[in-house]
Formats: C-alpha cells, structure tokens, sequence
C-alpha cells in the first residue's frame, strides 16, 4: 500500500532502507516478489478466464465437435456422402457484399446494434456424381466473437490503434457484442464430474456414492451406490429398479464372489462382514453367472425402441445399458468391461468405508469438488447442438432433393448448403441476448446464462467479468454452499459477496485466479505408465488394497496401481516443472483414500506460486531484479520451473509458506503476495485489514455503484444511460490492486476534505453535511447521458417512415415545442432540449401495415411519430448518430445529456461500506475551519465509527492527509513536521459563531464515491403503522390512492360483484350498484381472484 | 434526409426571418471515421464517401443562444 506506514513503529525511524525492511531485519527476502503479479497480470489480464475458455473453444474444441459430427449421409442415395474435414473461425467482418474494407470494430457493432461476430469456415468433401469434390471456407453461419479473445481485432493492438477503434485499452473484454448490447456469460459454478462423492443421509441412515458422467458429446447421468437397508445397490435413472451390487458386478464380468469380495471389501474384516450381505442377494436371486446377471438387468432396462427390428435379447440390452449408459465416462474398449467394473467396486469400497466411518464423507461444498463452466463450454454445447440440427436439415434438403427421379444438372450439395438459412448464427445470437441456454438434445435448460455488462462503473464492469453464479437454489435453507470455505482462499475473494438471498452463492474470483480448460488425456496416462505405475487391468482387489499401495486416477478414472506414490508424485511433478506435460495438470495424493490424483480437466481453479525448493524459495533477487528490467516475463518463471500453477487439491496437499521468513524444512510452496487473495473489487478498499470484514463486503456492493469514469472511450459511446463523474480524481491513499487493475486511470471519486465531527442535526444517521462552495467548485458533479433510439423503417407495401421539418402554426411560426428541429427533422446538437420538446420528427405512413395499398409510396398518408423528451428536467443534445442496421433500416440514436449537481438525499460513500446521505448543504462561511483556513468539503458525523469499527477508514484519513505533503512512511512525524497534531485532530473554529470549538477534530481527506441514482424512499407496512397510530389516515388515502392510482369502481350491493356504467352483469339490474373509489391495485387484485376462481365479494356499508 | 413534405397543417417551405429565404440545401453530417463531410439522403444506404464508414454524426448546430430559437442558420 503506498502511503503505508501503520505498522511501521518509532524506532524504526532511522533504518537506512524504507521499503518495509531494515538493516536489522533477520533474513533477507526476497524484495518486490510481488512483481510477478503484475507481470502475471499483464501476460493473463484480468478476464484470463474467459478469454483462455473462448480461445480454447475456437481453436480446439470446435474441431473436436466437428469430428464428432463430421459425415452427413442420405437415406435416398446410399452412394452420396459429405464429409467434413476442417473447421476454423475467421475474423469479425461484416456482412454486407460492396463493402471495401471487410473489418468491423466492436465499437461500430455497438454503435449501429448489430453483433460483433466472424464467419464459421469448415473445408467439405462430398461426392458429384461420381467424383468426390473438395470445397474449403464453406460458411456455415456465424459465431459471436468474444472481445480480446485472439479471434478479436484488438487482440495485440497498442493503445493508439485502440483509441484509433474507439475502444479503451484498459477494457477487460471477455463478453460478446450481440445486438449492439454487451452480454457476459458467467463463470457457472458446478459439482465436478466424472468424479465419485460420498454422502450420508443421517436421518435416512442412507450412504451413497454418486458420480455424474460427462463425456463429450455432452450427454449426462448420474449413477449411484446406495445403501438401502444395510445392503448396497447400484441406481441409476435408465434402469427401473436398483440392481444389487453384487448382481451389477457379475454383470459386469467379475464373476466369482471372491473376486467381488476383494475388489470391494479387499482384506479388512470390517468391510467383508459389511458387504457379505450382498453376496447373498445374489445367490438368492439365483444370479451366479455372468449372462443370469445380464438377464436380470435387462429385463429391467429401459429400452427406448427408435429403430424397428428384432427384439433383443435381455443380456444384449443389459450389455449395452452397461457400456454406453452407466458410468458413460468410464471407457469400454471392446468387450472390456474390466475398467468399469473396477470403477464400480471403488464407489461401492466408498461406500463401505463411510459406513464405517462417518469422517470418509466427503464435502460437496470443498472447492476442489468444483468446476467451473466458462464461457467457451456453454458455446460448445450449443454449437454441437446448433451444428448437428444444421446437418439434419442439410441431410433432409438433400434427401428431398435426391429423392426427385431426374435433375437437370447434376446434384451439387454445396448448392444446397448455400440455402440452409442463418440457423447456426440465429441460433447463437438468440442464446445469448436471451440467456436461455434451451438444449433438448442435451437436456439442458438454463435460463439466465448471459447477463449485460454493467457499464455503471469501470469497477462495475470488471467485477461482473469475475463473478461466479453457483447452480443451488437460493430458497433452500442449507448454510453448507453460501459458508465460507477454507478452500476457497487465494481463489475466490472472502469479501466480494452480495447481500441478501445471494449471499455467498455468487461469488468472486481473486486476482490471481486461473480456470484450467481441458488437456489432453492420453499422453498424461503414458507419463504415469512410465513413471511405474502399474496398469490397473492386471490387479486385483488384493493388489489394490494392500498396504502400502497407492490407487492411481487420472481424472477420477483408475488406471493403476503405485508402491511408491511420494517418489511417483515428485517425479511427476517434475516433469510438470520441466514443461513436459501441462503447467495446469495437478497431482495430489489423497492420504485418505489411498489414491494418487492426477487431474488435466477444465474449469479447476487453480493459481501461481513460487517454488520452495530445500528450504529456500526458488524465486530469488537476482529473478526480481531481471523482472523488474523487463528481462523476464511470467511465463519465463513457469518455464524455468521458479513458479508453477496449483489447483485447490494439489494446494490441500502441499505445504504454503505466507512469508519468507516463515519457511520451515517440509514447505514446498511460498505466497507470491497476500493481497491476491483479495478480489479485484476487494483490492480497492485501501487498508481492509483494519476493517470489520462486513465493511468490507458492504464495499465490494457499493464499490460498484460509484459514479466516475467508465472507459476512455465514453464519450464516444451511446449506452442506454451512462453515468460520468464530470471531475473524477484519483484516490490519495492507493493500494497495488488499484494500479494493477487500472483504476488509478478509470477513478470513481474524489478526495474531499472530511470534519469528523457533529454538526447541525441534520448529519444524524449517517447523513453527511456538504459545503455548498464545493459543491461550486464541482466536488460530486455528475453528467448523466441518456440514448433514446428510434429506426426510420421501410414497410413490405413500399411505404416509408420519413422525417421531416418542422411544422408550422396558423401564424406561420414554428410551435414551441419543434424549435430545436432542424432542417432534417433531428434535432440540432448542442441544443437544449426542454419537457415535452420533439428531437426526432419522425412521420410514419397510416397504412404502413395495409399491404394491399401500391400506390405511389410519397403519396401515403403520413401520421406525426415524434420523439418526445420525457424527463422532467432539460437536457441538452449531446449527440445525434445516424447509421444503417444490418437489414438497412435507418438508425437514428440520440445521445441526452444532463449534468446534476449533488443535492439532498443524494448519496455519498466512502471506501469503507460507509454510506451516508446529504443531509445538508451548508454556505461556505457556516462551516467550521481550521487555523489554516481549511473548510472541509463534508462533516462526517463520529457516530459513524463505533460501531461500525472501519479503523481502516480512520487510517486512510490519516495517512491521505500526509500524502498531501509527502509520500511517506512516518506519518505522525511528517504531520508534525507541517505543523498538524500527530493525531490527525485539528483546531477548529466554528463558521457560525466564529468561536473555537471546545474539541479537536479529526479532519482529513477521504475519497468519496457518489452513487446518485434516482432512488425514493420505501413507505413501508411499518411506517403505514406509525401513520395510523398518529390519526393521520387521511394523508395515506391521499398519498396512496388520490394522488396515485385511484380508480372510479362499481360494486354492487345486492352481490358483492363489480360491476360497469352502473349496471351489475350478476344481477342484471342497476338497482343497488354504488360507485366508490378504490386503488387501481385492489381493483387489480379483485379481478384476479376472479380470474383464480375466487370469488371476492364487497360489502358496503355507509362511511 | 429532410423532406420536401412539410409536416400535418402546412405544406409550404418554411419561412425564415431571412428576407431572401436561404435556398434549400442538405445538411452536412460527419463520419465518424474519417471525419469527411457527407450528404445523407432519404432511404439510401449511410455510407462515407470516402472511406465507406457506415456511421455518420450530426454537426454541432451553429445557431447561437443569442439569436432567436425560430431562425434556424444556414
């Protein structure tokens, strides 16, 4: 932290250097070790996440899917085949034929509402005839691109291309551009698959192993080991009845009861008496070999029949339910069932070993159960699924074609291709400006994947990049998902939460956080082969379970056996440390379970730490010291193996040292910093460790509300309502974080000078007083930019929209109201614009809609469609756009300025979760000052602090008002130095009475966030409560009915019922109808009830 | 863009407080590229004409708070 000094003590005073360490200090550290994360920072950014997920999506994972689905055949013609070969993603360009220059910023999608997207480009091979033709760069649609990804034109660009491109360089990008608006998808938060976790139902007294297969191709389900009874079985949705696991075994090929016995129970008496049980189910149900199994499950598999043909026989169906559909993931090469049944005795030993002991359980809510989905995931699902209903129209086009006996030329299917329509691009742009992630093929139906950045604040914006949204339900009761969890430290922020019903299951990633995406597998497996690992395949339950010998997984899937698993581990690791196999593959020993974990999937959340390598962190000055001259990158450090990448699991396992000194003989890791267990939100909160942790929560919400600047490209921006600090300073006291994430060049605030004092009454729960000459002076100053949007249209009859001057009245003088409408109908920029003024004249044809109408299309009569200005407060035109949309309507934007000065009830925060409103502007000349004739900007009320406890606060006032002589380290000294008390309290002298004041006050500068949103005040049941027990019942109907929403209502006596005009349907008489006045809502309510087949009947009765 | 039809009442060419009415003339927009003066015309596609920029602005009005609202300047 600059300014920094707080724990620093007096004797300190003479040491020779300042940067926190001293001649007396006991070891030398290494200094600035915290470099690497700026250079970590600059190598990954701060939305690596996303990016690194798209990039992974475009460049791999697509051409996995189109492997997957690469051959379209036809039913007709059993000659033709298409193939496809390659796919790849070009760059943005747009889509109209005679444009000169094909690139397109995502600036001018913004501006003109289209999508930011590039061409998907697959090479084909077909058959003619009886040739095969090869075709590349086929377009198959579009794909929405995701900003700064490398797909992305301002990948790589210097910042004065990007000012050339209207984009700011410190913009994080990581969201898409659809539609003109900005969309995020957030990071998902899941259980992870392919991996077994063991739960207990106490109540029940149920154990059960579950795990959720995901293969590619995207098809999920979920088996279990389950108790039931003391016996265990296996479940699993496709099969109607549970099958016992002895039964599920046999079938599985593990034929003899000893094998079973030892595969799952190996040698331990416990677990033999526990599972022997289940061997006798099976005896009695007559199952004892192979095929009876077989029969027994598949008589009770259900089939869905697709394909008509001859019945199966029950052990086929059986056979193919077990190798395609339970446990999907684990791989069934052949006939080999050998991996599979493996898989199954270990769930069923997990099971068994929490029956025994309760503490085997695992912890669904432990971060390295988790995966995150990122944005490159949820686009491949929905391309594979866009892509295969593509191939099926294609397939059915081409049949309907083959299928017509003569062709005058011969069948070309690129032809056909050519008409396959936009499914593939509205397809994508629908997902994502909806949200609605709607797969039947995978059964997935998610809504609200996509979210539109918020653009309120620079900080807003990047905080939403981080945010991770969790898959739980917010109304169930369980605190176990929203609790803090111990693994989540270093890798989603503590702080950075909501309040509210989202508390805790939204969260935050930290600054130094990665999110893996998928490696490969295989070359992984061979590593461990070679490293002994002894193939799973050729054990048995014996082997498996003796002691001393070490299961080995890779991804959840048991491939082996080790003797040695320290020595296999060290060797693995470094290999992983010489960059042989990915930085971001984990291993880990699980004392536990006895495994060996080796991980190389996506979304793990994983960051960077230094190396200790005997004693000594790898990381020395000299390293630093070649950063610090920009010799070395971050990426130098991985590959030299002086840092690597750890995931939650291999952290579990591994022994982290905070700080240099703290290093002891069995530490293998060191902390690069601290503060990065902080968010990027968090980070701007100048001292949080002084700060009662809710404070600092409070902060991370409000942070994101500061009005100030957005981006330095805002003024050329036109977002629906855009808030700017018109003088946004950058804060006093600063910390790393908010250098690193460029908020020192994107500021939301400014440094007032604050009287921590009482003052006028009007200060009372946390009100703030204002000095009106700052105010003046600009302190809180805001410009609001409103965008107001209207298209000039041509119909299908020919007729137009037109815009047009404006008219005039009976004395041939132009109205009030179009007086600042120029000659084309728009209204001139730079012009005020006051309530009810028309900007846009815009005329639409009356029969825009009548297609029977083919006159000549000037000669339509032409309605008045203007724009009018709404708001009751004159604004002025700031800008007016005029662009094509991508099918050439005219666009017409007009961008309304207004600048707002801060008034009462306008509310102000400091950095500190310390909200307050304006409670009262005060003459300069009534405030108080200070002998050097300081007037505070705002008098804060002390009752702010005690309960609250935000020393941090206190301290930031203190070392600001030393920052204004010096950057320092002594504060105290230094404020003597300039004549001030070393405790931050000044004399005062009242502005009203002239007299001193009877107290020091502590008076410094604090940086204030305004957040002045239009926000009203709740009258709420309670306060309704206090009215009425005042008597004051008359001032609610006026408040809530007269003056809101009162409606004129006829009831009628006789029934009860509503009735229209005085005459009640029910009755079919107006004799007894009254008329009363109700609101418009209980009139609302009363039809609904109806509507639900209620019948609310009112009785009136003479007030 | 304008349109020679005037708006509901009046279909005569507005008058200005000028003597000799200013002859009817295009209003100029900018690229938002380039920064080229353009014309726009009705229901033609918004394209610069010299780099094919697609977006245009309105220029900055030039009527002065002094001068009466009704005469708009040339």
């Amino acid at each position: 932290m600059e300014g920094h000094a707080g724990d620093e003590s007096w004797g300190d005073s003479n040491k020779v250097e300042w940067h926190g360490l001293g001649i007396t200090d006991p070891i030398k550290k290494v200094e600035d070790k915290w470099l690497l994360l700026p250079a970590f920072l600059k190598v990954k950014g701060l939305v690596k996440q996303h990016i690194d997920s798209f990039n992974y999506f475009v460049d791999v994972d697509i051409k996995n899917i189109l492997r997957a689905n690469n051959k379209v055949t036809s039913d007709v013609d059993p000659r033709f085949w298409l193939k496809y070969t390659d796919i790849h993603v070009g760059f943005p360009d747009r889509t109209d034929a005679d444009a000169i220059d094909k690139s397109v910023t995502p600036h001018e999608c913004r501006l003109r509402d289209t999508t930011y997207s590039a061409p998907i480009l697959v090479t084909i091979q077909y058959t003619r005839g009886k040739n095969v033709v090869r075709r590349s760069n086929v377009n198959i649609g579009r794909l929405p691109i995701m900003l700064r990804s490398n797909k992305c034109v301002l990948t790589g660009r210097t910042e004065s291309q990007l000012a050339h491109m209207s984009e700011c360089p410190l913009d994080p990008g990581g969201y898409f551009v659809v539609k003109g608006t900005e969309k995020v998808i957030l990071v998902q938060e899941q259980l992870s698959k392919n991996r077994i976790i063991v739960e207990t139902d106490t109540v029940k007294g149920v154990v059960q192993a579950s795990c959720t297969s995901s293969t590619h191709g995207g098809l999920k389900s979920k088996t279990y080991i389950t108790t039931k009874k003391g016996k265990i079985y296996l479940r699993h949705n496709s099969i109607h009845e549970d099958v016992p696991i002895a039964v599920a075994l046999k079938a599985l090929g593990i034929q003899s009861d000893k094998e079973i016995l030892l595969l799952t129970a190996g040698d331990s008496e416990a677990y033999v008496n526990a599972f022997a049980p289940n061997l006798e189910d099976a005896a009695r149900l007559g199952v004892f070999t192979r095929h009876q199994a077989l029969d027994w499950i598949g008589t009770r598999v259900k089939v869905n029949r697709r394909v008509v043909g001859p019945r199966r026989p029950a052990w086929e169906e059986a056979l193919e339910a077990l190798a395609t559909i339970v446990l999907a993931h684990v791989p069934v090469a052949g006939m080999d069932f050998r991996s599979k049944a493996i898989f199954v005795a270990t769930m069923t030993r997990r099971v068994l070993m929490a029956m025994n002991d309760e503490k085997m359980v695992d912890d669904r809510d432990y971060v390295g159960n988790k995966r995150l989905e990122l944005a490159g995931q949820l686009l491949a699902l929905l391309f594979e699924d866009l892509f295969k209903t593509f191939n099926t129209n294609l397939k059915s086009s081409i049949d309907k074609v083959l299928k017509k006996p003569s062709r005058t030329n011969e069948f070309d299917a690129w032809n056909t291709m050519q008409f396959q329509g936009d499914h593939i691009t509205a397809g994508f742009v629908r997902a994502i400006s909806t949200g609605n992630w709607s797969l039947k093929r995978f059964r997935m139906e998610r809504a609200g994947v996509t979210h539109v950045l918020s653009r309120l604040s620079f900080i807003s914006a990047l905080g939403m990049m981080t945010r991770i949204s969790s898959q739980f339900e917010k109304t169930r009761k369980v605190s176990g998902p929203r609790a803090l969890q111990p693994s989540q430290w270093g890798m989603l922020c503590p702080s950075d939460t909501p309040e509210g019903e989202a508390c805790g299951l939204v969260k935050n990633l930290a600054l130094m956080t990665h999110i893996t995406t998928d490696a490969e597998e295989e070359p992984i497996v061979k590593v461990a082969f070679m490293l002994s690992v002894e193939d799973i395949c050729q054990a048995t339950g014996t082997e498996m379970y003796a002691s001393g010998t070490f299961v080995v997984q890779v991804n959840g899937t048991i491939i082996g056996l080790t003797r040695f698993p320290t020595r296999f581990v060290h060797n693995f690791r470094r290999l992983r440390r010489a960059g042989r196999v990915s930085e971001f593959v984990s291993i880990y020993i699980n004392h536990h379970h006895r495994t060996v974990n080796i991980a190389c999937d996506g979304g793990r959340i994983c960051r960077p730490m230094i190396i200790v390598d005997g004693g000594k962190s790898s990381v020395t000055e000299h390293h630093t010291e070649l950063l610090k001259q920009g010799l070395l990158e971050f990426d130098d450090f991985l590959r030299k193996g002086l840092v690597e990448y750890l995931d939650v699991n291999e952290e579990n396992d591994s022994y982290i040292a905070l700080y240099e000194p703290d290093i002891v003989p069995t530490t293998t890791h060191l902390e690069i910093e601290p503060f990065t267990l902080l968010g990027a939100v968090a980070g701007l909160i100048p001292y949080p460790h002084h700060n009662q942790s809710p404070r600092n929560t409070y902060q991370c919400a409000m942070g994101k509300q500061a009005i100030g600047a957005i981006g330095y490209n805002q003024f050329n921006r036109i977002d629906t309502l855009l808030y700017l600090s018109v003088y946004p300073q950058l804060p006093m006291v600063k910390t790393k974080t908010i250098e690193l994430v460029g908020y020192d060049k994107l500021p939301a605030g400014q440094n007032a000078t604050v009287a921590v004092m009482s003052y006028s009454g009007y200060d009372i729960e946390d009100a703030l007083i204002l000095n009106k000459a700052s105010l003046d002076r600009g302190y809180g100053r805001c410009q609001v930019l409103r965008k107001n949007m209207t298209l000039i249209r041509k119909y299908p009859n020919g007729t137009y929209d037109r815009l047009a001057d404006a008219p005039l009245d009976e004395n041939g003088q132009i109205q009030k109201k179009y007086d600042i409408i120029q000659l084309d109908g728009l209204a001139g920029v730079g012009e005020r614009v006051d309530p009810g003024d028309v900007y846009v004249h815009k005329q639409t044809p009356s029969n825009a809609n009548d297609n029977s109408f083919s006159g000549p299309a000037a000669s339509a009569p032409y309605k008045n469609a203007p724009m009018t200005y709404k708001s009751p407060v004159a604004g002025y035109i700031d800008k007016v756009m005029i662009s094509d949309t991508d099918n050439d309507q005219t666009l017409i934007k007009v961008l309304v300025r207004q600048t707002r000065r801060p008034e009462l009830g306008d509310k102000f925060s400091s950095r500190h979760g310390q909200k307050g409103v304006c409670g009262l502007i005060v003459n300069q000349e009534d405030m108080p000052f200070n002998d050097q004739g300081i007037v505070p900007d705002t008098i804060m009320n002390p009752h702010g602090f005690p309960s609250r406890m935000t020393v941090g606060k206190m301290i930031e006032l203190l070392s600001g008002k030393v920052c204004v002589y010096s950057s320092v380290e002594d504060m105290s000294r230094i404020l003597i130095e300039h004549g001030f008390s070393y405790a931050g309290k000044d004399m005062l002298t009242s502005g009203i009475t002239g007299e001193p004041l009877e107290a020091y006050v502590y008076f410094g500068p604090i940086y204030y966030q305004g957040a002045s949103r239009e926000g009203g005040l709740r009258l709420g049941e309670m306060e309704r409560d206090c009215l009425i027990g005042y008597g004051a019942t008359q001032l609610l109907l006026e408040r809530l009915m007269i003056s809101s929403d009162k409606f004129e209502l006829n009831a009628c006596q006789t029934c009860g019922l509503l009735g229209y005009r005085g005459w009640c349907a029910y009755c079919k008489s107006s004799k007894s109808v009254a008329q009363l006045t109700v609101p418009y809502a209980a009139k609302l309510l009363f039809q609904e009830l109806m509507a639900m087949n209620v019948v609310p009947r009112l009785i009136l009765d003479d007030a | 863009m304008s349109q020679p039809q005037q708006g509901q009442p009046s279909s005569a060419p507005n008058p200005t407080t000028f003597l000799h009415p200013p002859p009817r003339q295009e209003m100029e927009y900018l690229c938002a590229d380039c920064g080229a003066k353009n014309d726009i015309k009705p229901r033609e596609p918004i394209r610069c004409r010299e780099c094919g920029h697609r977006i245009m602005y309105k220029k900055r009005t030039k009527r002065s708070e002094c001068m009466p609202r009704s005469a708009s300047s040339p």
